[in-house]
């Protein structure tokens, strides 16, 4: 059989004014998972900073940061809706979500993030 | 000999020696056989129509998740897996009351008539740890109120006839909590239609509360259909229910849904259709699985497998 691949919308053009994370999401299935993520509208750089965190659960109910996956990505605001920011994640067991943190709050960001699954 | 005959037994034989397809009971002719420790098998996230631009997703036909394949794990015993293999379909909502998850596959028909559509499936409200120091004590080692945290689920279709003909959704809703957040465990049918991205963009429909109708009260209960379902004492113990739903094409009705032991007859039953013309939906014949919170809690529907049938 070929080998799966799954693309998941998890941020449908969501807008969020404080830090989140994306719901969790199962994907014991795949060996290989990469995020992207954009931003629809443009942010002031001045008023806010964004840090990208992959995490990982053994149930999908307590999470903490899959450190595997590095540090966390700081993205450099401002950027256009048509830039994309990715982080792969491997050996994550069952659970995967992306924490996605301000710096500073109250203004609103429009998030689009797919999550990459495959085999 | 008797051709037709012969081929409807060597047919049946055939099915009843397949592991998967001895479970199911489908029509002459086989649409699909799904079983999700395959992929996902063209079942994906619903959503409702835009211009590229999702800021125009109407509100109720957007964020409604994408489907996962899960092993269905808990907290306290690891992997539950599914029936054969490890993996089925799960639907999960947010944890937000009023949330809905939905996933569809889309399809066309050939021809008019009996829509079987079969499936082997679970539900559950999200497992939430206790705070320490405060237990439920409505908790009495088998009733466990986590299954108050259980909205509902339902299943539906979208049948387009094509700019001439007529469109409609027959939908059946398992209701396992009402409006009031009271243990109901019943069917429903809908009496209004569902509300669409023209008619809310052309003012003949306001955003609803409810995906499915008008009003969150068009809906009403199947004659017959009060019928508590497997819930096994706690959200980490799920257990497979098997479900059978026919339509008729023809006469633009449900026919009968069987879930387990309990057949209801769904032919009296008036199917809303719309007043106008959808273009664009040419012999559309789509098919429809979605879950709804009514709390905080998420709430998972999980399907294991799937047989859709017609009768030509």
């Amino acid at each position: 059989m070929m080998k799966r691949c799954i693309t998941s919308v998890l941020e449908q053009g969501n807008v969020w004014e404080e830090s989140f994370a994306t719901e969790p999401f199962e994907a014991g299935w795949a060996s290989e998972a990469r995020w992207f993520v954009r931003i629809l509208d443009p942010v002031p750089a001045e008023r806010l900073s964004i840090t990208l965190t992959p995490q990982i659960s053994p149930d999908g109910i307590l999470w903490c940061d899959d450190t595997d996956s590095g540090a966390g990505l700081q993205l450099d605001l401002p950027v256009a809706s048509t830039q994309l920011f990715t982080l792969p994640q491997r050996q994550f067991g069952n659970w995967l979500r992306l924490k996605v943190d301000f710096g500073g709050s109250g203004t609103p960001v429009k998030f689009l993030i797919y999550l990459v699954l495959k085999e | 000999m008797d051709v037709d005959l012969l081929e409807k037994g060597v047919a049946q034989a055939l099915r009843r020696s397949d592991p998967i397809l001895s479970r199911f009971n489908p029509l002459p002719r086989i649409l699909f056989v799904n079983d999700f420790d395959s992929g996902t098998n063209g079942w994906c996230e619903l959503s409702g129509n835009h211009d590229n631009n999702l800021d125009n997703l109407r509100a109720r036909a957007r964020d409604l998740r994408p489907p996962q394949l899960s092993t269905m794990t808990f907290f306290d015993t690891g992997t539950h897996g599914s029936i054969d293999g490890s993996y089925s379909m799960k639907l999960a909502t947010r944890p937000k009351p009023g949330h809905m998850s939905q996933a569809i596959k889309r399809f066309t028909y050939a021809k008019l008539g009996l829509v079987q559509f079969e499936m082997y499936f679970t539900f559950k409200a999200e497992t939430i740890y206790p705070v320490p120091g405060s237990p439920d004590t409505r908790w009495d080692g088998n009733y466990d109120p986590s299954v108050l945290q259980f909205g509902d689920f339902t299943i539906s279709n979208d049948v387009g006839e094509g700019q001439d003909g007529e469109r409609y959704h027959c939908a059946l809703r398992y209701e396992n909590t009402d409006r009031e957040g009271e243990l109901s465990q019943r069917w429903m049918y809908k009496t209004s239609v569902q509300p669409t991205t023209k008619m809310e963009r052309n003012g003949t429909a306001r955003s609803p509360d409810d995906y499915h109708v008008v009003d969150p009260g068009d809906w009403e209960p199947v004659p017959g259909g009060y019928q508590p379902l497997c819930y096994n004492e706690i959200p980490t113990k799920a257990n497979w229910h098997y479900l059978r739903w026919v339509f008729d094409t023809r006469t633009r009705r449900n026919t009968e849904l069987q879930v387990n032991d309990l057949t209801m007859d769904l032919r009296e039953i008036p199917v809303p259709i719309y007043e106008h013309k959808y273009w664009g939906c040419e012999r559309l014949l789509n098919f429809c699985l979605d879950v709804r919170t009514r709390r905080p809690v998420r709430n998972f529907l999980w399907v294991d497998s799937v047989v859709a049938s017609v009768d030509w």
